[in-house]
């Protein structure tokens, strides 16, 4: 059990690794061109450059038929599985199995004539330089309510002045008018600072505290593009999205031990917490109060929806900042707009009405709200 | 019509005015009626001042800081914020089941009955739902000790080790004291154990003692062993004080093939006949059909008669000294009938008995069939002789070492003096107690072993039935456990974990040919927590050769007043008397909580004058309340073993007396019998915390039960008050709720509920309700958010008796959601009746108005109250919350959600894996846990559903339905088999 945990952790990492430095991303959305296919391959594989992880790629097409290939590359393991001999013959060769590709037949017919057609000199295979950027960990946005100190003590001093003037001073003669629209104006200036005070009492919106380790978003990301669920894995299967340990952030960090923007000061807090056994103290941005039961599966699993909605533009952020005031009311106007993912099957037996309505073109989509997403209980028990 | 009761009181009409003074100054403690606790107006101005000063730092300063400390390096099967549920096995020496155990983030936080084991089919009881609080006990041992002297293990091993060596030169006697052992693997090193040390002897010593019953079949069929028994086959069952719903061998399986035979349907309406003589009521003779009150010393006379009858019949030889104490014909023709399934049953630690019974059992033709003697159970494994003995070699000084593992002699051997002084000649005595206990206080070492969540361990409780143990947490102390210990001291260098699975190699992977691979069969069996072979031990033919003398020499005279010492269905042997949420469970016939006490019957109170709460002496021993419980035969009294602990932690010392003080040690067997009892008036008095007339319905139809014959006649019987209400629903201007995707509900059968209380402990587990001592049970603020009542209806002498777990009923047209002025408590578009515990301000309406009192209000932030937790540390009993149910803060009105965390994540799966919701598939915890599967759960807008059906049976209806309230909650009538009056006279 020890020995297969650590080779999967190996080919995790492994794995990890040439996503990062060949730049790819995980969510493949659209179709993609063959190029834009090929460096998710590139990160085992070369053309006529030799062994990487995988075998060279080249002449391949020549060495097996088409059908074949794109089985292969679909699905590798379930060939192995089957017993297919060349396949299983590759996999002992190699050891380490070849992730299934989602791409359609077309795809990899397109990949294939890529490969086929590929000349290793005319293109540089290079990375792009990255360059270092003085403002890795600043925001150029802040979403902290607007400072109303000033207009408070402002209207403090005015109406403390006007009502000395009306009763003492009298410096203003017979303007009595002036004196009581200043004072009213005033005691409605103070009051609306107060209430909104009041109001936002609890709530940190804008919030955006140091973190024990400079990590910037904009760059992890942003530049990197890495999948926000590579670290947060718990999004779509529980209530915390979750902090990655220290052990997800060695899978890149095991080889880049030094960074763009900082050196290797930040990133040796990495290894200084894994030698010395302790935890790393990340600072909470989002709280919400501890009657709140949030679920990141049932909104981004079960209601697909995008982390950046309630997170705001992460790729951009580089101190994680809190972006929406996470109040009930912010949650609730979502749910009266928020349409659910109604062809989800667990719904195929429950509100017919809702069914009839959509088949007779009456109803576009049913809201969360429609659902009972305003119940008490969907989010406090 | 028949009269149902809640207390004599009731019974008697003496029930106050107001039986529910939630409002009035009874229900508020001492200190707030003296005004001890009242506010000055220094105190409200030191308070506004604090308020407006807090709420400006609270406005002004910067946000406070929360930390989010991920793993370090993340298990691979840990997802934060999701449980994960290992397969393991409790056994604690008294009580066995096979269990799932739910952890988060690595705490166990719930155990559930695991579903592939044959024996206790993903049931349990309330000691097991109970059993994960043990682990967060500050009563535990922290680290090995030396007297007083706290030691390391080092220091530990080398000075026993050196004791021992010094003692094994000597040639001086060594004893292992230990309750039963289920563990094959233990009982090998027990035996690795006597080869390094020859003159080691091994005594099993049970608390609760079946040595009669063992020695019974030893002379009946030669083998030392409890039989298997198959409730579920048997059409007639006799038990003579056998306790077998609750706690008798192995109540989890019984219950479980018990109520599998009082279910009748319509078109089906077979249903078992159970009989029950006994003295006092247990919770198996309140779910009799008949259930005879009689004195112990009567029962081996009835025993030789019901045998002289059967005889009879069968041709075979009469014996001795059968008494009618009551006429006993139709239930001999009856048991004729049903031979070979039927089933007697016998508590008594009584040798003679116990023969006579397999007597009966075996005239019957029984064995083969409903009782099965070669798949026995191994549970219970004590020898009262053995241990006698040691205790005799003990005082002679012939003893140089004792270990104790898994016992407390010196709190419940019957001679607990002899015991001390014996212990004090023994040179070395060692205790692996894991928390602090009467026995480990007198021993010179202490070295506690881990709690069971923390262990590995196997088990063989039915023979060829294996089951695993596995940590499910790293040790919380510096603990160490026993068989560890041992195999240290026996020079091993092999864990107890390796030794385990090289003892599974070579014994137990045999047994299969399922795997080749060892290691896949570990990790299948450690997976599914359960390996069952089919092994059966030799065929074994019934000899009774010793019967007439077993019957002449049966003991048949009892003397005076006789009282029996019996086992509570919360507090048990005693062993887990320090976890509050035992204390705290009302008995559920008693209904008291927080303290044994006398049980005497109706006439004898009535002749003696005594009333409740009177204090009495038993036999110069002890001080006791006094409790009238009907049904209590007449000239007996019953005291419950478990109580006056005093040193067992902050919930047991000092609650209740110590019963097992009064046994009758003399013979070769425990007698819980004692006759010629001394009872004497103190003329003091002691209130009970009785919850019996707590949160009352006001007498009101709330019983429905019929008999069988009516039932078979019309599937209505008993029911007319809901059919009649069906018939003239009441009209109303307010448009009815209309539930277009699920609408949850909840169905109680009310014949299989056995009332035996493991729902209420599930339900305080699950959902994080809190313990709030004696005293506040007095003052009515109990929490549970489910309650049994238990109805009495007849005589006071012998009553029927009823039980109803009752919830909050999720009304559709719900009573206490529109008197509340802040909205907290409005209704779901699923049919739930919501709580939101932060909009409440506690004005208390909503519990006001709700007619089944089934609203909880917090008076004192029980949870995170060290005034009111039975804990010396607060954060460590903490780690038992679920993290998914809010702990409620003081001033607010909590109750039953229909475990809606549950509901939720039921729903959530199903969206992830974009499919309906199943039916069955939400399991709210009491339904979980319900060995007797009285509780059906699902979504009534499903026609397929299990509950929809439920709803249609004719036998339900709900409670107070005259009232309007459309509960979600349905109840279905009671069938009792008794329609034969004179079955029994």
């Amino acid at each position: 059990m020890q020995t297969k945990l650590a080779y999967a952790q190996k080919i995790n990492r492994l794995l990890a690794l040439f996503l990062l430095l060949f730049i790819y991303n995980i969510s493949s959305v659209a179709q993609k061109s063959p190029e834009e296919n090929f460096k998710t391959c590139s990160a085992c594989h070369t053309i006529g450059k030799g062994r990487l992880v995988g075998p060279d790629l080249k002449g391949i097409t020549e060495k097996f038929e088409e059908e074949w290939l794109i089985k292969f590359i679909q699905s590798s393991q379930t060939m192995v599985k089957n017993g297919d001999e060349r396949a299983v013959k590759i996999f002992e060769e190699y050891k380490i199995p070849m992730p299934d590709n989602n791409l359609s037949e077309d795809e990899v017919r397109a990949l294939l004539e890529y490969i086929k057609n590929y000349d290793p000199n005319a293109v540089a295979q290079t990375k792009p330089a990255v360059k270092a950027n003085p403002n890795f960990l600043e925001n150029n946005f802040s979403y902290l309510p607007k400072n109303t100190k000033g207009i408070f003590y402002i209207s403090i001093v005015l109406l403390l002045l006007s009502i000395f003037d009306l009763a003492v001073t009298k410096f203003l003669k017979k303007a009595v008018a002036i004196h009581i629209m200043i004072i009213g104006s005033t005691v409605f200036l103070i009051s609306m600072v107060v209430y909104q005070e009041a109001v936002n009492l609890g709530r940190y919106q804008g919030y955006e505290p140091d973190q024990p380790i400079a990590f910037s978003h904009k760059v992890h990301a942003g530049e990197n593009k890495i999948d926000c669920q590579y670290c947060h894995s718990g999004a779509m299967e529980s209530k915390r999205s979750g902090i990655p340990s220290a052990n997800v952030c060695l899978n890149c960090h095991t080889v880049i031990k030094s960074g763009t923007n900082t050196g290797t000061k930040e990133i040796a807090k990495i290894y200084k917490a894994i030698d010395e056994g302790k935890a790393i103290e990340w600072v909470k941005v989002h709280n919400l109060p501890d009657h709140v039961y949030f679920s990141h599966a049932q909104h981004v699993n079960a209601g697909k929806m995008d982390c950046t909605e309630c997170h705001g533009d992460v790729a951009n952020m580089g101190r994680i900042q809190q972006v929406n005031d996470l109040s009930m009311g912010w949650c609730l106007d979502c749910h009266r707009k928020k349409q659910v993912d109604f062809d989800n099957k667990y719904y195929s037996n429950q509100f017919k009405k809702y069914h009839e309505e959509i088949a007779n073109g009456h109803r576009k989509g049913v809201t969360v709200a429609e659902i009972g997403g305003q119940d008490c209980a969907k989010c406090h028990y | 019509m028949k009269k149902y009761w809640r207390s004599l009181n009731e019974l008697q009409g003496n029930l106050s005015v107001d039986p529910e003074p939630e409002f009035s100054t009874t229900g508020i403690s001492e200190d707030e009626i003296k005004g001890k606790a009242k506010t000055t107006r220094r105190d409200f101005l030191k308070l506004l001042g604090f308020g407006v000063g807090y709420a400006t730092i609270a406005a002004s300063c910067e946000t406070p800081v929360n930390k989010a400390i991920p793993y370090l390096i993340k298990p691979d099967e840990v997802t934060v914020g999701i449980a994960n549920y290992y397969a393991s096995t409790f056994f604690d020496g008294h009580d066995y089941c096979s269990v799932l155990i739910k952890t988060r983030e690595g705490r166990p936080i719930k155990i559930e009955g695991n579903e592939l084991s044959s024996i206790t089919k993903g049931e349990t009881t309330a000691r097991v739902q109970a059993s994960v609080l043990n682990l967060y006990d500050s009563a535990r041992y922290k680290n090995p000790k030396n007297g007083n002297t706290d030691i390391s293990w080092d220091e530990a091993d080398k000075a026993i080790l050196t004791e021992l060596n010094k003692i094994a030169e000597q040639g001086g006697k060594i004893v292992i004291f230990t309750s039963t052992v289920i563990s094959p693997s233990t009982k090998k090193i027990f035996e690795d154990f006597k080869e390094k040390y020859p003159t080691t002897e091994v005594v099993y010593y049970d608390a609760v003692s079946y040595s009669a019953m063992l020695d019974a079949n030893l002379k009946a069929f030669g083998k030392r062993v409890l039989p298997d028994y198959h409730f579920d086959k048997a059409d007639l069952i006799v038990s003579f004080g056998a306790d077998f719903l609750g706690n008798w061998i192995s109540p989890i399986e019984f219950t479980k093939q018990y109520s599998s035979k009082r279910k009748p349907e319509k078109g089906s309406t077979k249903m078992s006949k159970h009989v029950q003589f006994e003295s006092t009521m247990t919770l198996t003779g309140s779910n009799a059909d008949y259930r005879i009150p009689i004195k112990p010393s009567d029962e081996v006379a009835l025993l030789i008669e019901l045998y002289n009858k059967l005889a009879a019949k069968a041709g075979a030889e009469k014996l001795n000294g059968g008494k009618a104490i009551v006429n006993i014909d139709t239930l001999a023709s009856e048991l004729w009938e049903n031979k070979g399934k039927s089933l007697v049953v016998c508590g008594t630690n009584d040798v003679n008995n116990q023969y006579i019974v397999n007597a009966i059992n075996n005239l019957l033709e029984n064995y083969g069939n409903t009782i099965d003697i070669n798949t026995p159970l191994l549970l219970k494994q004590g020898n009262d002789a053995e241990a006698k003995a040691i205790v005799e070699e003990m005082n002679a000084g012939k003893i140089s070492a004792i270990f104790f593992n898994n016992s407390n002699p010196v709190y419940d051997y019957p001679e607990k003096e002899k015991f001390v002084e014996g212990l004090k000649k023994v040179a070395l005595s060692v205790s692996f107690a894991s928390s602090k206990d009467e026995t480990s206080q007198l021993c010179t070492y202490i070295c506690p072993d881990n709690n069971y969540l923390e262990s590995w361990n196997d088990a063989e409780p039915k023979l060829g039935h294996y089951s695993l143990a596995q940590p499910t947490i790293h040790q919380l102390f510096d603990t160490r456990q026993m068989q560890d210990s041992l195999l240290k001291w026996l020079g091993k260098e092999a864990q107890y974990y390796d030794y385990i699975q090289q003892y599974w190699e070579k014994e137990i992977f045999p047994k299969q040919n399922g795997f080749i691979d060892f290691t896949a069969f570990w990790n299948q069996s450690l997976h599914d927590g359960v390996f069952e072979t089919k092994t059966v031990s030799e065929t074994a033919t019934f000899n009774n050769s010793e019967l007439t003398d077993a019957a002449n020499k049966a003991n048949k005279e009892g003397e005076g007043i006789e009282l029996l010492v019996y086992e509570s269905i919360g507090i048990g042997n005693g062993t887990n008397a320090n976890n509050p949420w035992l204390q705290e469970l009302p008995d559920p016939v008693s209904k008291v909580c927080w303290d044994n006490y006398l049980a005497v019957s109706y006439n004898y109170a009535k002749s003696k004058g005594l009333e409740l709460g009177d204090i009495v002496k038993v036999n110069d021993k002890f001080e006791i309340p006094v409790l009238i419980q009907p049904g209590q035969a007449d000239e007996t009294v019953a005291i419950a073993m478990g109580y006056g602990r005093t040193n067992a932690g902050l919930a047991a010392d000092g609650v209740g007396q110590n019963a097992f003080t009064l046994l009758d040690n003399s013979g070769d067997y425990k007698n819980y019998v004692i006759s010629g009892v001394k009872i004497e008036k103190t003329g003091k008095n002691h209130k009970l915390a009785l919850t019996q007339e707590y949160h009352t319905m006001q007498g009101r139809d709330i019983v429905h039960e019929t008999s069988l014959d009516e039932y078979t006649k019309n599937p209505t019987a008993g029911n007319e008050a809901h059919v009649k209400h069906e018939e003239n629903k009441p009209i109303t201007l307010y448009p009815g709720r209309t539930y277009e995707g699920h609408h949850w509900g909840l169905a109680l059968d009310l014949n299989a509920c056995t009332g035996c209380s493991a729902c209420v402990i599930a339900c305080q587990a699950e959902n994080n309700v809190p313990v709030i001592g004696r005293d506040e049970v007095i003052n009515r603020r109990i929490m549970h958010w489910m309650r049994i009542d238990r109805y009495y209806s007849e005589q006071a002498e012998n009553p029927e008796v009823f039980y109803m777990p009752v919830m909050c009923q999720h009304c559709d047209n719900a009573p206490c959601e529109n008197v509340c002025p802040v909205a907290a408590t409005p209704h779901s578009d699923e049919g739930l009746n919501q709580m939101a515990y932060n909009r409440c301000i506690g004005t208390r309406y909503c519990m006001n108005n709700c007619p089944y009192r089934v609203r909880r209000f917090n008076w004192y932030q029980y949870t995170n109250n060290q005034k009111y937790s039975f804990t010396e540390d607060l954060d460590l009993s903490r780690m038992v919350l679920n993290p998914d149910v809010l702990v409620r803060t003081r001033g607010v009105v909590e109750k039953c959600t229909m475990c809606v965390q549950r509901i939720q994540e039921g729903k959530l799966n199903a969206k992830k894996e974009n499919r309906p919701l199943r039916d069955g598939e939400i399991k709210p915890a009491c339904l979980q846990a319900c060995a007797a599967d009285a509780i059906i759960f699902g979504d009534l807008n499903d026609k397929e559903s299990k509950i929809a059906k439920a709803y249609e049976n004719e036998r339900n209806y709900h409670l107070l339905e005259e009232l309007h309230t459309l509960p979600s909650v349905g109840y279905l009538t009671k069938v009792r088999n008794n329609s034969k009056k004179d079955f029994i006279s």
